[in-house]
């Protein structure tokens, strides 16, 4: 899952570049404030403990094994915040010291597995409501951060211009689906294991109540977007024709060709602007609706 | 192993290990914009960037042959993409994919080879990263081989004690309970460590022994590489 430099092109990954620098710095405020001094340490042996756990081979099923990846892991053990700036840390070594993943390609790695996976995590496990059910709250939230993550990357690189067949993504979402899901059955163990040796290392999720629905519409928001993406750039055409046929392409085109009429590189930006475009409200699209839907949810639940 | 031939590659005194890391840290980022800008047909643009790298590695003296060959470690994965690529009939975009993965590659071995892990995240604080990030990367570079060193001998340990094969559902149990171990003592050395890092007066910040300061021959280096990237640039084929 982690991008190489060569494979996405300069809009896509200068974006993802230019969007991750407010994120990590958003980031490292907010985990500042919600640690003392004395966990500076902590986080960087942290993300050297997931290198190592990352060693250990768990067996998920007839000669086959898997190994952690560790944005839920993280987030459960050292809250949001920490998590996704240690998961940070780790892409940034990956990339420098060992060449998995690329340096320009950093800002989309980051927002991939560091941002929306430890989002993806958490979100489900913020939201239990019932103790009883903890289980299957760590497992979604692991594996939604994995397949999360793994959309996102196809995403990227189907923007950049990498045709991937049908056939092809189809069998790279299964893969995706496996991998979160022994991912989501590591996590559920590791948890239950360490909770055996003192409790008080995971951190605690909501204690129920009105902020539960809340988060189950975070989640499947997060989730409904992260397939926007993912269809929206695998079918670029698909969601211009929606647009044309809802009526908004006059305007659409007019806001497209008229900042950049005139200029030799429109003819060269304009493929590119208009794949992004058509995402973009794709994106716009679900997140109205998913705000709608929560709002509603949240009225009737409160009334 | 891997990190230590990095380790020994880094600590070169040629002209290029002795220049600024943000220097080099820019100038890497300018080559790794040219060649992922590059069209598809752009060969002297190829054989440009792959002169400037090979004179970046013959400066500083590291083993050709090892770099060249560590940076291949990337090519599984462009491989398979460009087999991707190529089914669809476009052999040439899959070949300037794989050439392109492969420099990028190579360009940012040859940026680590020349500068120590902990100068380049110093570089990088001066230029505006967030100090908490710097720290926590540093933290995790220094203590990332002794705990995977733990966990290959809590793997052999395992073993020496009948680990062979069992159910797997035992299996699955036995892996958790080694990483809970795990993070037990990973926590337990993150209390030690920062109580003996007070004890040695730690005041927020890791310091170098022996800081650099940004000379003529950064800038020269610096602007060196950003013009003769611009101008690689500028004579592009038009995509």
């Amino acid at each position: 899952m982690h991008i190489p430099d060569g494979f996405l092109s300069p809009p896509v990954w200068l974006a993802m570049d230019l969007a991750a620098i407010p994120a990590v710095g958003l980031v490292a405020r907010k985990a500042q404030g919600a640690l003392e001094e004395s966990s500076i340490p902590l986080l960087g042996v942290m993300g050297a403990f997931v290198f190592a756990a990352q060693m250990i081979n768990f067996p998920v099923g007839p000669g086959t094994s898997g190994h952690l990846v560790g944005a839920a892991l993280l987030a459960y053990l050292l809250g949001p915040w920490a998590a996704a700036m240690v998961m940070t840390s780790i892409l940034a070594i990956q990339s420098l010291v060992f060449q998995d993943g690329g340096i320009l390609a950093l800002g989309a790695n980051v927002w991939n597995m560091a941002m929306i996976g430890v989002l993806a995590a958490w979100l489900p496990y913020h939201s239990q409501a019932v103790a009883s059910r903890r289980k299957a709250v760590i497992f979604t939230g692991a594996f939604l951060s994995v397949i999360c993550a793994g959309c996102l990357a196809l995403a990227e690189l189907l923007i950049s211009g990498l045709h991937i067949p049908a056939p092809v993504l189809a069998v790279a979402l299964a893969l995706f689906a496996v991998s979160a899901a022994i991912e989501g059955g590591i996590t559920v163990a590791i948890i239950q294991a360490i909770e055996k040796i003192h409790p008080g290392w995971i951190q605690a999720g909501a204690s129920g109540g009105k902020r539960t629905g809340l988060m189950v519409v975070g989640a499947a928001a997060l989730v409904l977007a992260v397939g926007g993406v993912l269809v929206a750039s695998s079918s670029p055409d698909g969601l211009e024709r929606l647009i044309e046929t809802a009526g908004l392409s006059s305007r659409g085109r007019a806001l497209i060709s008229t900042p950049l009429s005139g200029y030799e590189w429109s003819m060269m930006a304009s493929e590119w602007l208009r794949k992004a475009l058509a995402g973009l409200a794709g994106l716009v699209l679900i997140y109205g609706l998913c705000l709608l839907l929560g709002r509603g949810l949240i009225r009737r639940r409160s009334s | 192993m891997h990190q230590r031939t990095l380790d020994q590659w880094s600590r070169g005194a040629s002209w290029l290990h002795r220049r600024d890391a943000r220097a080099k840290a820019l100038g890497t980022l300018a080559l790794l914009a040219l060649i992922s800008s590059a069209p598809v047909r752009a060969a002297p643009l190829y054989l440009g960037v792959t002169a400037i790298l090979a004179a970046g590695i013959l400066v500083a003296r590291l083993p050709l042959a090892a770099v060249l060959l560590r940076a291949a470690i990337v090519i599984p994965l462009s491989l398979t993409f460009a087999a991707l690529v190529a089914i669809q009939g476009d052999v040439a975009k899959a070949a300037a994919l794989v050439v392109r993965t492969y420099l990028s590659a190579a360009a940012a071995l040859l940026l680590v080879g020349v500068t120590p892990l902990p100068k380049l995240l110093d570089g990088l604080r001066r230029l505006g990263v967030p100090k908490m990030i710097i720290l926590t990367t540093q933290f995790l570079y220094r203590y990332l081989f002794v705990l995977v060193e733990q966990s290959q001998h809590m793997r052999i340990a395992a073993s020496a004690r009948g680990g062979g094969r069992v159910l797997r559902a035992i299996g699955l149990r036995r892996a958790a309970g080694s990483v809970a171990v795990l993070f037990a003592r990973s926590y337990d050395r993150a209390e030690g460590i920062y109580r003996a890092m007070l004890a040695r007066g730690f005041q927020g910040e890791f310091r170098l022994l022996e800081p650099t300061r940004f000379g003529w021959a950064d800038s020269l280096l610096l602007g060196g590489l950003v013009l003769v990237c611009a101008v690689l640039g500028w004579s592009l084929p038009a995509a």
